[in-house]
């Protein structure tokens, strides 16, 4: 089995396509909060990134939410550790 | 009990996320019978229908817009409140539409409910979707878990339609106990996710890997919301649509305009002369189909959004464009009412509605008029034949009238969202639902909704513009001038034939000229002229602006009628020709290029149509932002084309 690392927390615009992530917070106004929460972006939910750039789709359990970039960048998941390839070191 | 109690039908409440196929449900539950009305403490419309319960039971269902919680403070969750807590009309059952494909999301809303300790009978919603991607709910155990009835429908095929019936029956005559883990009323909605996800991995299976299907979705919107091939598909879907709504809806428009005119006129011919017949057959006639003509557009209009909305294609589309038109201060979803006012500002400014924040949709309702309307058109198409006779340079001269149109308009928007409306547009976070194939009945639906909601509140008020205008523009009656008698008496000693009807239309011309001047309407352009100076318009040009109020197509007729020929309203070289040949009073000619550029740019920016300001007073609730619409739009436009005029002046043109 392959130990759990834990690993730090990234901005949701930096994970690649298909990874997967859960969500730790968002620093955005609390009526923004409140409508990813109703979306299901509620905290320590699971999510995987479908799309990236503008916008940013994610799959949250069996919704898929469009994230306009300027919120996408002010949110932090922290990635799956087990799962998918990690990110690629360079670009 | 007494039985005149047994007799009130149950008021049952829909309730649901958006895209659970709630509307799907209530339209066939409720059919043709709906109706869109305010709610009784909520400004909102809400659409009410009446359907059985099977027994002898009757049921009253209210849909309630689409939401995903009760805590937020969006519009949506306090119409909600509203509906569910209103004192005079209290519900009896709540019908929570649930997702089966869904169902973790969708039970945070129903946690809220059963919470608040209502009685909840949970429709789960698109089993045949559900089944199809391998989910399998164990319903008993999710009845259990909420300790409500579930019971498993297809709202599209109408399955399960009767059980649900039956439900909501039995469910009303229980008394209802919240289940027993449920986090207590007023949880956050972090608490109830976690519970949600408890009950859904306790009640529910589901094949892991994303179904060919979801790797479909995910295929086609990396294309769709793609910044370039977006855009080409965004372009190719507006232009089809486009094309859709002007080449159908010209047929019964103009079969409505025929109709009315024909009515019109055989009501002239039936009637005896005097002020009853002009005012049914110009002022009543006229104001009706004045209202109706917009008919065709508005339902067809709703009928493909609701298609576009329905497929999944509409929240790709508020994406594609939410970059480019936040940088003007307006949210993505805006393209679709200032695309719309293209054809005509009022069923563009009704399709605002789509905008889900009140400020974001004020600002777009406030500048859609600044788009270039059809009714432009024939203004456009007159006073660009007398600055360019060159058809290359006229051709830019148009493309350029929609251009100053359509910067002036989010450029506005802009200033109003750094001024009077402060904010951002919100950055979108938007749920972008599974493609479908969209429902005809549910469009066929919303289609009419739209086309009574116009006809019952702006149909009345553009009625009674129209006659009011009309009035304004035939009173006080003048005699007949001198020139017309002597004609007409002329006429009397003719042998009949085309020389005799040549004199007599001569003197109708004549007539209709001076009635024109002698007008309310014609003494109001003759006192305000001062005003319009700056723009070099003597009073024929400020009467023509006056008369446009009504539409500014009549621009065209009553510039006609002034110039002594007939009021039509067809530009073509004759019109053209006869009008450029109009003069001031001193004699010296009146359609310069400067003046006529002033009045042009004039036509492009101001707001010069009272049926839009009577739907911005409706939407807006107030009359504080048509009165904001007419004063910004009316100045920028006199200030623009005096600067135009001067300049062109100072340039050395006359």
């Amino acid at each position: 089995m392959v130990p759990r690392v834990q690993t730090p927390s990234r901005k949701l615009t930096d994970l690649e396509v298909g990874a997967t992530a859960r969500m730790l917070g968002a620093e955005v106004d609390a009526e923004l909060r409140t409508l990813l929460r109703s979306l299901g972006l509620t905290d320590n939910s699971p999510l995987r990134v479908c799309k990236r750039g503008e916008p940013c789709v994610v799959q949250v359990r069996a919704t898929r939410i469009g994230i306009s970039r300027r919120i996408a960048q002010h949110i932090t998941v922290v990635p799956d550790a087990v799962g998918p390839a990690p990110l690629p070191a360079t670009r | 009990m007494s039985g005149n109690v047994a007799a009130l039908p149950l008021r049952v409440v829909l309730a649901g996320n958006p895209n659970t196929g709630k509307t799907t449900l209530f339209n066939t539950l409720c059919g043709l019978r709906a109706k869109t009305a305010n709610y009784p403490g909520t400004t909102t419309a809400l659409r009410i229908g009446a359907t059985t319960a099977g027994t002898d039971a009757r049921l009253e269902v209210i849909d309630l817009p689409g939401l995903y919680d009760l805590t937020g403070s969006s519009p949506e969750s306090t119409v909600a409140a509203g509906v569910l807590d209103s004192e005079a009309q209290p519900c009896d059952v709540v019908v929570m539409v649930v997702d089966a494909c869904n169902l973790a999301r969708n039970l945070v809303l129903t946690g809220e409910l059963l919470a608040q300790g209502r009685r909840v009978v949970v429709a789960l919603n698109m089993m045949d979707v559900a089944r199809a991607r391998g989910i399998a709910v164990d319903i008993a155990a999710l009845a259990a878990e909420l300790n409500s009835p579930v019971v498993p429908i297809v709202a599209r095929r109408r399955e399960g339609l009767d059980a649900l019936r039956r439900a909501i029956d039995s469910a009303a005559k229980t008394v209802a106990a919240a289940p027993r883990q449920l986090p207590a009323a007023g949880a956050s909605i972090d608490t109830l996710m976690e519970w949600a996800d408890l009950v859904s991995a306790r009640v529910m299976r589901s094949t892991a890997a994303p179904t060919t299907a979801d790797l479909l979705t995910e295929h086609i919107d990396r294309y769709v919301t793609h910044p370039l091939y977006g855009l080409v598909v965004f372009v190719a879907v507006m232009l089809g649509l486009f094309w859709t709504l002007l080449t159908l809806a010209s047929v019964p428009m103009d079969i409505i305009e025929a109709l009315f005119g024909e009515l019109g006129s055989s009501l002239s011919r039936a009637l005896p002369v005097g002020p009853v017949r002009d005012l049914l057959a110009q002022g009543i006639i006229g104001g009706l189909s004045g209202t109706i003509v917009f008919l065709p557009q508005i339902a067809l209009l709703f009928f493909l959004i609701s298609l576009l909305e329905d497929s999944g294609y509409l929240a790709r589309a508020a994406f594609v464009m939410d970059g480019r038109l936040s940088r003007f201060g307006l949210p993505g979803q805006a393209f679709v009412p200032l695309l719309t006012s293209h054809a005509c500002a009022i069923p563009g400014i009704m399709s605002a509605r789509l905008i889900p924040n009140w400020r974001d949709r004020l600002v777009t309702i406030l500048v859609a008029p600044f788009m270039s309307c059809s009714a432009r058109l024939p203004v456009y198409v007159l006073l660009i034949s007398l600055l360019f006779p060159n058809p290359r340079w006229a051709a830019v001269a148009f493309a350029g009238c929609y251009a100053l149109g359509g910067m002036a308009g989010l450029l506005t928007a802009r200033l109003f969202g750094s001024t009077a409306l402060k904010g951002n547009p919100r950055p979108m976070v938007l749920e972008l639902p599974p493609y479908r194939v969209p429902s005809l009945t549910n469009a066929l639906l919303a289609a009419k909704d739209q086309a009574m909601a116009f006809l019952r509140t702006a149909g009345t008020v553009i009625m009674a513009i129209c006659i009011v205008m009309w009035w304004l523009s035939s009173y006080p009656r003048v005699a007949p001038p001198a020139e017309a008698q002597t004609l007409r008496a002329q006429a009397a000693t003719m042998p009949a034939g085309e020389a005799q009807s040549q004199v007599q239309q001569r003197a109708t011309e004549i007539e209709a000229r001076a009635s024109q001047a002698g007008s309310f309407v014609g003494r109001f352009g003759h006192v305000s002229q001062p005003v319009f100076a700056p723009l070099g318009f003597d009073w024929q040009l400020t009467v023509g602006i006056m008369t446009s109020f009504l539409a500014r197509e009549v621009f065209v007729s009553t510039m006609s009628v002034l110039e002594g020929g007939s009021g039509t309203s067809d530009v073509d070289a004759g019109v053209v020709s006869r009008i450029r040949g109009m003069t001031r009073a001193d004699g010296t000619p009146l359609f310069t290029t400067a003046t006529s550029a002033a009045a042009l740019v004039f036509f492009v920016l101001a707001m010069q149509c009272l049926p839009t300001l009577a739907v911005t007073r409706r939407e807006t609730g107030s009359i504080k932002y048509p009165a904001m619409q007419f004063a910004y739009m009316s100045s920028l436009a006199y200030v623009a084309a005096a600067i135009v005029r001067q300049g062109l002046l100072a340039a050395g043109f006359q």
